[in-house]
């Protein structure tokens, strides 16, 4: 009962203020945006698109199950991300768009969706090879995401009850979407910034998901074709 | 009849001693480029030594016209594998190489729309100098990029010793992710030991958007890009 009630609230929180029943046209339609985002580039000029290089549906369908994970961005840029910051850093470098949150937050949804019911695996593609060096760095992330939930989170929110709520991301609610590292910062303003973009919000978010490991990922109440 | 044993056993035991161990195999990747339509593609596949995009540049070799390339290396373990051909985008991939043990990959590449927006290497020019530590071969190439989005892919490969190289900048770069400038970048390469033939040596030049250069090789001569036809 104790998780339950906290589910909702987290879900309450997440929409805004919203419904729990959120509507779900919200997250079809950033899906379809993830779509557009991820098969067209904004730039006519450069028509190089996500899809461009990604084209094949069997290697992406397993990307959202392995974030967070480590990015080998050139050094010393290179860390644990989760997959909508490391959609919005692509978007950065590949569109050159000025606020990438909004694309990075529809190709994550996008990404979500098309990975739908694929085991969690963080730090891990199926099929992929394992660089241990980046499981360490994951670990470590974990670790870390464990002492700041113990210190900012878990007087209010059992780690247990609470963690599904991280499937609920990208969340929409009165016509607002919202990613996972939007609420961690805004959620508590009283204590420092997460920051969306940075490691604290990474470490935070691996350490939940490491907790939803083996569960499939979902994007409910739809699926969208890829 | 135990005679006939022991002689089997011996004749095993001398078998296994005349095979080469696991530790003596060669270590080597070895793979196929092709179009996404199955056509073979040549070109250079070469390799950075530990996690991707550490520009820490070691090995390479040129891929053949039926696709195919053979890198034998020194010791097994993690590498960042990238194959460029001409008019392509070029494709990174991180890889595990077991000690004594050859991986297979195969590497699709999809053709760059417009090419307006490759980088472009403007020329080449091979010098020779004395130093404190002896000869060394200057190689000076110019390059620009349209959108002034240079990353540390400056390369030059040698075909002759299989190794690969990072170009230094014209002027100090923050981080490898900075945008690199336009400029003439420099190797400085090592022949005190053996002589090098500029034939044996070439160029490809990648943008942080992956934009590629067409792979320049001997007589160095530019030629307009070309749009590949998809």
């Amino acid at each position: 009962m104790v998780r339950f009630i906290a589910l909702v609230v987290i879900v309450l929180a997440s929409a805004g203020g919203a419904s729990a029943g959120a509507p779900a046209g919200g997250l079809a339609e950033l899906v379809a945006e993830g779509e557009r985002w991820w098969k067209s580039s904004p730039d006519p000029r450069d028509p190089v698109a996500c899809a461009t290089c990604h084209y094949d549906p069997a290697e992406t369908r397993g990307w959202a199950a392995s974030f967070p994970k480590y990015r080998p961005l050139p050094p010393p840029e290179g860390r644990v991300m989760t997959l909508f910051q490391a959609n919005a850093e692509a978007v950065q470098r590949h569109y050159r768009l000025p606020d990438a949150e909004r694309p990075a937050l529809a190709i994550t949804a996008y990404l979500t969706s098309h990975g739908a019911g694929t085991p969690i695996s963080p730090g891990i593609v199926a099929g992929q090879a394992v660089f241990e060096s980046r499981l360490r760095a994951l670990a470590e992330s974990v670790a870390r995401g464990e002492r700041l939930y113990a210190r900012w989170c878990r007087s209010c929110h059992d780690a247990g009850a609470v963690t599904p709520a991280a499937l609920l991301f990208p969340a929409a609610g009165n016509g607002q979407v919202e990613s996972l590292e939007r609420f961690l910062g805004r959620h508590r303003p009283e204590l420092p910034r997460l920051g969306s973009d940075g490691q604290p919000s990474a470490d935070v978010i691996a350490f939940l998901m490491s907790r939803l490991a083996g569960r499939p990922v979902s994007v409910a109440p739809f699926s969208v074709a890829p | 009849m135990i005679h006939t044993v022991l002689s089997i056993f011996l004749a095993l035991w001398l078998a296994a001693l005349a095979l080469p161990l696991g530790a003596d195999a060669a270590t080597v990747i070895t793979g196929i480029v092709r179009t996404q339509s199955g056509q073979p593609l040549a070109g250079l596949a070469l390799l950075e030594k530990g996690e991707i995009h550490n520009n820490r540049w070691d090995r390479g070799t040129l891929v053949d016209t039926a696709g195919r390339f053979r890198i034998e290396l020194g010791e097994g373990g993690q590498y960042g594998l990238h194959v460029y051909s001409s008019g392509y985008i070029y494709k990174p991939n991180a890889v595990r190489v077991e000690t004594g043990k050859t991986l297979e990959v195969e590497v699709v590449l999809v053709p760059e729309p417009t090419r307006a927006n490759d980088p472009v290497i403007k020329r080449v020019e091979f010098g020779s100098s004395e130093t404190g530590k002896g000869k060394v071969m200057i190689v000076k190439m110019e390059v620009s990029d349209p959108n002034g989005i240079l990353g540390p892919q400056v390369l030059a490969f040698n075909a002759a010793t299989g190794r690969a190289f990072a170009m230094a900048p014209p002027r100090w770069v923050w981080s490898l992710k900075s945008n690199y400038p336009d400029g003439v970048y420099q190797l400085d390469a090592d022949i005190s030991q053996s002589p090098s033939d500029p034939r044996d040596w070439h160029f490809v030049v990648a943008d942080h958007k992956c934009n590629t250069t067409d792979i320049l090789s001997f007589p160095h001569k530019l030629q307009p890009p070309r749009v590949i036809q998809r």
